[in-house]
């Protein structure tokens, strides 16, 4: 009968302790997002100490960007190559590694705010700027 | 005469099949000399839980064994105000409503002290979901409103209940009985989370939810039920506050009847 209790509370033990890789989750989850979809740039924001600049591309033609399941990414000033979705200081960022028309090598790295099925904010730091963009998937 | 002759040759077959069946085979004979610890150790194990059973239930007379299925309808209730996450869900399409799922198992029904009715419930549980989100967040300048967390709506459940049963003096006609019935349940989450989920694990394994009802016995030969579920503890972890009630409808009928 003690047997019997130890292996259930054992069981139990196990059922509820496993605790599972989030971080690996949460890029998987970031990939699913993004991938076999157009992004449009709906808005670009730039924040510094002296106040907040908001542009509008609504109802214009404006930058996309695509980022295709074999890790792939095109955009519309030309640029090809791959990209990666990493974290890093627990910030989710998008690595984009591309050659522009005239075959010159280009690397960048956007942090993700936050992303969605057919949101996404991306940002960076530049010079005490803060520069956001905001994607719609449709446009 | 033909089939006459094929009917008398049939029936002496099937008497020699008969006379032949009742007597003990070779490899019956020979299990019996031999050791079978598992068997035995099984029966040993049978022994001392019927043992246990007898002597922890004592006052527990008269258990009758239910099947039991229906339809249940499930509702989320989210606050998901603390909660951060790189993700966001839009909630233009979000479906507030109660979602019909369903559910078989077993109950057992009997008395205590031979005076207090009693039930206990072992039920599986295919839960749909509609969610009611009392917080959103804005992403302006995109318009709308949104939520860092995304409710899963498909669940399975195993749901294991006691209830107290209380027969009310209205009695329409002889054949019929009313019951309220309430107590709480353990639902234990069976079914894995959602990739959205899976993000900061925010699922609970398990479920603590208060259960009332009203039930209508016609005769024994069936009982109609209507349960209403509400979530005691939070289905989700913290400061996610997730409340999961429902509805639920069915019929039980006893399993001697069936088998």
């Amino acid at each position: 009968m003690k047997k019997s209790i130890l292996i259930i509370c054992s069981s139990l033990f196990l059922l509820t302790s496993c605790k599972k890789d989030t971080t690996g989750a949460e890029i998987n989850l970031t990939y699913q997002m993004i991938a076999e979809k157009v992004w449009y740039l709906d808005y670009s924001q730039t924040t510094t100490s002296a106040g907040t600049t908001t542009k509008t591309y609504l109802g214009q033609s404006t930058y996309f960007v695509k980022f295709l399941k074999n890790l792939s990414t095109v955009d519309s000033d030309g640029l090809n190559g791959s990209f990666i979705v990493e974290k890093a200081n627990g910030i989710l960022q998008i690595h984009v590694k591309a050659k522009t028309v005239g075959s010159n090598t280009l690397e960048y790295i956007y942090n993700i705010e936050t992303v969605g099925a057919n949101n996404m904010i991306l940002y960076y730091l530049s010079a005490g700027s803060t520069i956001k963009f905001y994607y719609n998937t449709s446009h | 005469m033909l089939v006459f002759c094929c009917l008398i040759g049939s029936i002496i077959v099937q008497a020699q099949q008969k006379t032949n069946s009742n007597k003990p085979s070779t490899a019956s004979l020979d299990s019996a000399y031999l050791l079978h610890p598992f068997r035995d150790k099984v029966q040993a194990f049978k022994k001392s839980v019927k043992k246990e059973f007898n002597q922890v239930f004592i006052d527990f007379k008269d258990n009758k064994v239910y099947l039991l299925s229906g339809i249940g309808f499930s509702k989320q209730f989210i606050n998901a105000s603390g909660y951060n996450s790189s993700f966001n869900y839009d909630l233009a399409n979000n479906k507030s409503a109660f979602k019909p799922g369903y559910y078989a198992g077993f109950r057992v029904d009997g008395i205590y002290k031979e005076n207090h009715l009693y039930s206990f419930g072992f039920v599986l549980d295919r839960i749909s979901s509609g969610t009611d989100y009392s917080s959103s967040i804005s992403l302006q300048p995109f318009i709308g409103d949104f939520s860092r967390f995304k409710a899963d709506d498909q669940f399975l459940h195993l749901m294991i209940a006691a209830h107290y049963k209380k027969l009310l003096p209205f009695k329409p006609n002889e054949r019929s009985k009313f019951y309220v019935v309430g107590g709480p349940s353990i639902d234990t989450r069976l079914s894995g989370q959602s990739a959205d989920n899976l993000v900061n694990n925010n699922y609970h394994r398990f479920l603590i939810r208060a259960d009332i009802g009203l039930e209508y016995e016609n005769q024994s030969f069936y009982t109609l039920f209507m349960h209403y579920k509400q979530g005691v503890t939070s289905f989700t972890r913290s400061p996610v506050s997730t409340y999961l009630n429902s509805l639920e409808i069915g019929l039980m009928i006893k399993a001697s009847d069936l088998f």
